[in-house]
């Protein structure tokens, strides 16, 4: 059995789904999650990613966040 | 932290393995942020030699082993191994439910969506709880296998 493939969305799909995030059905699982304090628009950022982007971009934080400890544990020693 | 370069080294080792945990979370679109690296493996003879193989130049230290579970710090960054994953079973039945993802430099195995959603539940802990919602509204009622956040060829 070929096996399926995580790709990047189309400029359409990420138009539709925009859409939705930015204006939840009610009743929706979108909906639930804005109630629960989701910022879905940080969401459309990064479906506007390839995969490959947002793996890049997460390590790119990483990185910065452990040079940040870094510093911060320097300075108390 | 160089994750990629752990990915890497595992997939040019010919390592059998699902990317699974925070890592399969942020392919899928999440922004949490993920500390170690998750994978689950297959622990056929050959594999573990090629895992072995893949993480010996990066000095694993064993960190914790609890159940079915090697935690392991590495210079490239922490990385727990997972023969089994909570509702979801072993390799061979974590494979079925992954798809193909071209990533960390390399075409490599995760969770699709709804598995994901599924073994954090059945994980339970509180931390992945929190993220929940914010996964689930990336998954289109009523048709778990094309989420909001995937196009599947």
């Amino acid at each position: 059995m070929a096996v399926k493939e995580l790709r990047a969305l189309t400029p359409e799909e990420l138009g539709r789904a925009a859409e939705r995030l930015r204006n939840p059905a009610a009743g929706s699982r979108m909906a639930a999650a804005k109630k629960y304090g989701i910022d879905l628009t940080l969401l459309i950022t990064q479906l506007r990613l390839t995969p490959a982007e947002r793996v890049a971009r997460m390590l790119e934080v990483s990185q910065v966040a452990e040079r940040v400890r870094g510093a911060a544990r320097r300075r108390r020693q | 932290m160089s994750l990629d370069t752990a990915v890497q080294a595992l997939v040019d080792a010919g390592a059998e393995f699902v990317i699974i945990g925070g890592w399969s979370a942020i392919l899928h679109g999440s922004r949490f942020m993920a500390d170690d690296l998750d994978i689950c493996f297959s622990r056929k003879r050959e594999n573990l030699r090629c895992l072995a193989q893949a993480l010996a130049p990066y000095h694993p230290r064993l960190r914790d082993v609890p159940g079915a579970i090697f935690t392991l710090d590495t210079d490239l960054g922490g990385i727990d191994l997972l023969a089994e994953v909570s509702g979801l079973g072993t390799f061979a039945d974590v494979k079925a439910v992954s798809i193909a993802v071209e990533a960390f430099g390399r075409q490599v195995l995760t969770l699709d969506l709804k598995s994901l959603i599924k073994a954090k539940r059945a994980a339970g802990r509180e931390q992945d709880l929190r993220a929940l919602p914010s996964w689930k509204a990336s998954s289109r009622p009523g048709n778990h296998e094309t989420p909001l956040g995937l196009k599947i060829a």
